[in-house]
């Protein structure tokens, strides 16, 4: 086989590769303009299942639900996140392999076995306690326990690129503790946070296992609520909404995309 | 604008800036008593350093990596805390006073300059964090940029910016502070040799201007030299020597001064007797013998005469290698059973050749014995 | 002045004094990490060594009766459902990730060779998908795969399934969606290794070996292995403890591990099997981490694999 025809058959396996990525998705956002109410074939254009998704009551709070699981938690982690990358950061030269270990913890453990022992975990605490019934608080918590990790990673990795003389000068240039917080790290780690932020949000978008199993009866978020609908039997309405996640993560990436090329460093 | 045209224009600038931006009060003295610093268990960075260093002086730290002068200007600056000793500064005791709370700025190795701020902000960033109001801020930053004329850098954001100009940035924004002493951690050692000459003679200008004392950390002796009004050699946590530059080349104390001052010709001695020394070169008479048990002889102090010429403190000698410098020569010579280096300048006469035979004429007042 | 004897103790001042600010940045997240999620995982490991009680939950006393359910003995003796369920676990994760690798190898590799400016788009293109919804996502191809779709008719008519029956739930709509889900997960690392490819060592390896195969796999193949290490732990792992895929496009016959657990803590309430079953889970997930870590250590290329 000469280098050419190698060539093109490996860009032949990046188009099929590309068909079969893309298919599914697009198979979902076509039948979500299908006029019939059929999976099968598509009779023609319609936006009627849109039109039903505004009259939903249930996909309504289901897609509130999201945002507040997704916001809250995410600044939640988003503090606690901060400060434990920073210490890291700050205390890198001591052995901190526990810390590793338990910061690694939630990213490493299977989504099965993180849901279930934060459900068991829940239902008996509530037993005893009568705290923590499963509904949006116990979400957040949950959602909280694995964006820590991926916060602190981001922040301290952040630190690490910098110039360790920075935080000196900004102690020589007479920066009080806080002044040094408040005008020298957040700022220079902006770029981190808001990156952290992101990633935080599309995490808990993104999850059903574990939103599933902490969930409550009346704190069903969106993903929760397609899984309903497709055990119950498919209903053309959830193609529209799964179409407007999958739009909203299509401008995600586009941002994405433009962020990155507008910053080359 | 037009002023710092007119500062680029003439190159040096009039006397009233230089008040305008530094203190009217008095430059400050710097009195260090017995510090000690250790980190972890067993690397000891100070093992009891005194000094006192003088209002207005620009004192150079000098020694290798790991002789403790960088930790000397950490305590300093306040970024270390010294285990035991006392630190004055200006006649008030600041052993534990934190960093931001010293009137004491530092010119980092790698600048440091805060990359989410542009160069204004990187100069204003010291007077703001002292609280000061947002005009007085503007007026000092628009004067220290005038006066180390950096020009239209003032916009630019730091990572556009090229070595040398980081440099100044940085000096200016520790200087706009107007701090009582201003300590500076090798701050030419990542510029290439010619922007570095350029930059060293910049400073001292500055310096000398300002009359502010200046605390400079440097392992490069041709740089201290030039710079200073004193040098501190320092070696393993302790000062070895501290003398005016002349003195600590000339009249090493120690075998390390000397070798790190750049000299090999030393030499054991054998015995002595009166002013008159013995060592594997042979018999010389010195002016000054002391009591040390090395001799020092400066090749620059040497002269060659041509032949053999019998006289006081004269060396037969056979010329082993030669290295033509243009201003000057190196020369390598066979004497006795041992070496010695010569430099002799080129003032156009007969330079020997090698395998030449010569006779070494040292003068017995440039020769220094010092200890091991 | 009025300093004396302050001096010894300036070293156990700092001293103190860092050990506060460790505390105080990093207690308040390995107190939540600890209370929310290494108290509860505890709490379900010992589960699983206590008795099953009403509505399955867990009981004292004390016993080893779930990993017995968990090995397939039930009141009416013994049979080999769960054990099926826990091979067909293994089997799907050695099968999708072997494909997985099969496919993003040449991927990686034909990414890295494009031009500059088209890389980032090109893995952009490749990892979007995952950002979506792993729910919606399946249901993209419980659509494509349902009966009377044209992938469906084509299988129908090579004979590869019944009539009107749809390729889906079977074990191959769980090997197409797991498949599916990680490839991202092997093209992201391989390409990485891809891209840090010593090419001098590449023409080196062209002068020494004949045949293009030789060099690739005395030269290239190497210096692309931490990079699959990589990939296969973040494909693996996850893959053997995947519950969504299997509960949808599986049905009864393609249950995996998951499965059984999650079903032990709904409907048929067991809640020591499951615990039983989830610290199975653990044990596979810690002898896969620990294992690349090991191959990924003699590889020199450790630091890469510990993901």
């Amino acid at each position: 086989m000469n280098k050419r025809s190698f060539r093109r058959a490996l860009a032949g396996i990046w188009w099929l590769t590309l068909l079969f990525l893309y298919l599914p998705l697009a198979v979902v956002a076509l039948f979500s303009f299908n006029a019939a109410n059929s999976a099968a074939s598509f009779t023609g254009f319609s936006l009627r299942w849109y039109q039903r998704l505004l009259g939903n009551e249930e996909i309504l709070s289901a897609f509130a639900n999201s945002m507040i699981l997704a916001i809250v938690s995410s600044v939640v982690a988003l503090a606690i996140g901060c400060l434990i990358g920073y210490g890291m950061y700050r205390h890198r030269h001591r052995k901190l392999g526990w810390l590793i270990v338990l910061i690694y913890l939630p990213i490493v453990l299977p989504d099965i076995v993180f849901g279930i022992s934060e459900m068991a975990f829940f239902v008996q605490i509530h037993r005893l306690t009568g705290f923590l019934q499963p509904g949006l608080p116990t979400m957040i918590i949950a959602h909280v326990t694995f964006q820590i990790p991926f916060v602190a990673l981001i922040v301290y990795s952040r630190f690490v690129g910098l110039d360790p003389a920075l935080f000196e000068a900004a102690k020589d240039l007479y920066a009080s503790p806080v002044k040094r917080a408040v005008h020298f790290m957040l700022p220079t780690i902006k770029p981190a946070l808001i990156s952290a932020f992101f990633l935080s949000f599309t995490l808990s978008v993104d999850d059903f296992v574990i939103s599933f199993f902490t969930a409550g009866p009346e704190s069903a978020t969106l993903p929760i609520y397609i899984w309903g609908a497709i055990k119950k039997g498919v209903s053309p309405e959830i193609n529209a909404v799964a179409t407007l996640m999958l739009g909203a993560v299509a401008i995600a990436a586009i941002a994405s995309l433009l962020f990155s090329r507008r910053r080359p460093a | 604008m037009s002023d710092s045209m007119t500062a680029d224009a003439s190159g040096k600038t009039p006397p009233t800036s230089a008040a305008r931006v530094a203190p009217t009060r008095e430059a400050s003295a710097i009195e260090l008593q017995g510090l000690h610093k250790r980190f972890g268990r067993d690397t000891v960075a100070l093992a009891g350093v005194d000094l006192d260093i003088e209002p207005g002086e620009f004192f150079t730290l000098l020694g290798p990596s790991g002789c403790g002068k960088t930790t000397l200007l950490r305590i300093l600056a306040g970024l270390e805390e010294a285990d035991e000793g006392r630190l004055q500064i200006g006649g008030r005791d600041v052993t534990d006073v934190p960093p931001h709370r010293r009137s004491v700025n530092t010119v980092f190795q790698s600048y440091a300059l805060f990359p989410h701020l542009s160069v204004r902000d990187n100069l204003a960033f010291g007077l703001k964090m002292q609280g000061l109001a947002a005009a007085e801020c503007d007026a000092r930053v628009a004067k220290i940029a005038e006066f180390i004329q950096l020009g239209d850098l003032i916009d630019r954001r730091v990572d556009q910016l090229s070595g040398g100009q980081r440099q100044r940035i940085a000096l200016a924004r520790a200087l706009v502070c107007e701090p009582d002493v201003l300590l500076l951690d090798e701050p030419l050692s990542a510029l290439d040799a010619g922007l570095r000459s350029q930059l060293q003679v910049e400073l001292l200008r500055v310096q000398k201007r300002l009359g502010m004392t200046f605390v400079f950390v440097t392992h490069d002796q041709q740089e201290a030299m030039v710079m200073s009004d004193r040098i501190a050699v320092l070696n393993g946590g302790l000062i070895q020597q501290v003398g005016p530059p002349r003195d600590v080349y000339e009249r090493p104390v120690n075998a390390f001064v000397a070798r790190f001052m750049g000299h090999d010709n030393l030499y054991p001695i054998t015995a002595r007797d009166g002013d008159r020394v013995t060592t594997s070169l042979g018999q010389l008479r010195v002016e000054q013998a002391g009591d040390g048990e090395l001799l020092l002889i400066r090749p620059e102090t040497l002269d060659l005469l041509p032949g053999d010429v019998e006289g006081p403190n004269h060396l037969p000698a056979r010329v082993v290698e030669c290295l033509y410098r243009g201003s000057h020569a190196e020369y390598r010579l066979a004497v006795a059973d041992t070496t010695l280096q010569a430099t002799v300048n080129n003032r156009g006469r007969h330079l020997p050749e090698v395998d030449e035979r010569v006779t070494v004429v040292v003068a017995s007042d440039d020769l220094v014995t010092l200890a091991e | 002045m009025a300093y004396s004897g302050t001096l010894p103790t300036a070293r156990s001042r700092a001293m103190v004094r860092e050990a506060r600010h460790l505390l105080m940045t990093v207690a308040p997240g390995a107190s939540w990490i600890v209370f929310f999620l290494v108290l509860p995982s505890a709490y379900l490991m010992s589960v699983a060594f206590m008795s099953s009680g009403t509505y399955g939950l867990p009981e004292m006393p004390l016993s080893l009766e779930s990993f017995r359910q968990l090995a397939g003995f039930g009141f009416l003796g013994w049979s080999p459902g769960n054990l099926y369920t826990l091979l067909r676990s293994l089997w799907q994760t050695l099968v999708s990730t072997a494909l997985v690798v099969i496919i993003a190898y040449p991927i990686a590799y034909y990414i890295s060779t494009c031009r500059a400016r088209w890389r980032p788009i090109m893995l952009l293109a490749v990892v979007v998908p995952s950002w979506t919804n792993q729910v919606i996502r399946t249901f993209g191809w419980m659509n494509l795969l349902a009966p009377g779709t044209p992938l469906s008719g084509v299988a129908e008519s090579l004979g590869l399934i019944a009539p009107n029956m749809g390729l889906y739930p079977s074990n191959f709509a769980v090997t197409l969606g797991l498949v599916y889900n990680f490839l991202p997960f092997m093209v992201l690392p391989l390409y990485a290794a891809f891209e840090k490819l010593d090419i001098a060592q590449v023409e080196a390896a062209q002068d020494l070996y004949a045949s293009p195969l030789r060099a690739f796999w005395h030269a290239v193949f190497p210096q692309t292995l931490p990079g699959l290490l990589a990939g296969v732990v973040l494909v693996a792992i996850p893959a053997f403890g995947m519950y969504v895929i299997p509960e949808l496009l599986g049905g009864g016959k393609g249950m995996m591990l998951g499965n059984l657990v999650a079903n032990q803590f709904a409907g048929s309430a067991n809640w020591p099997l499951g615990a039983a079953g989830a610290i199975l889970m653990l044990i596979a997930t810690f002898i896969g981490l620990f294992a690349m870590r090991r191959i990924g250590k003699r590889l020199g290329g450790g630091e890469e694999v510990v993901i």
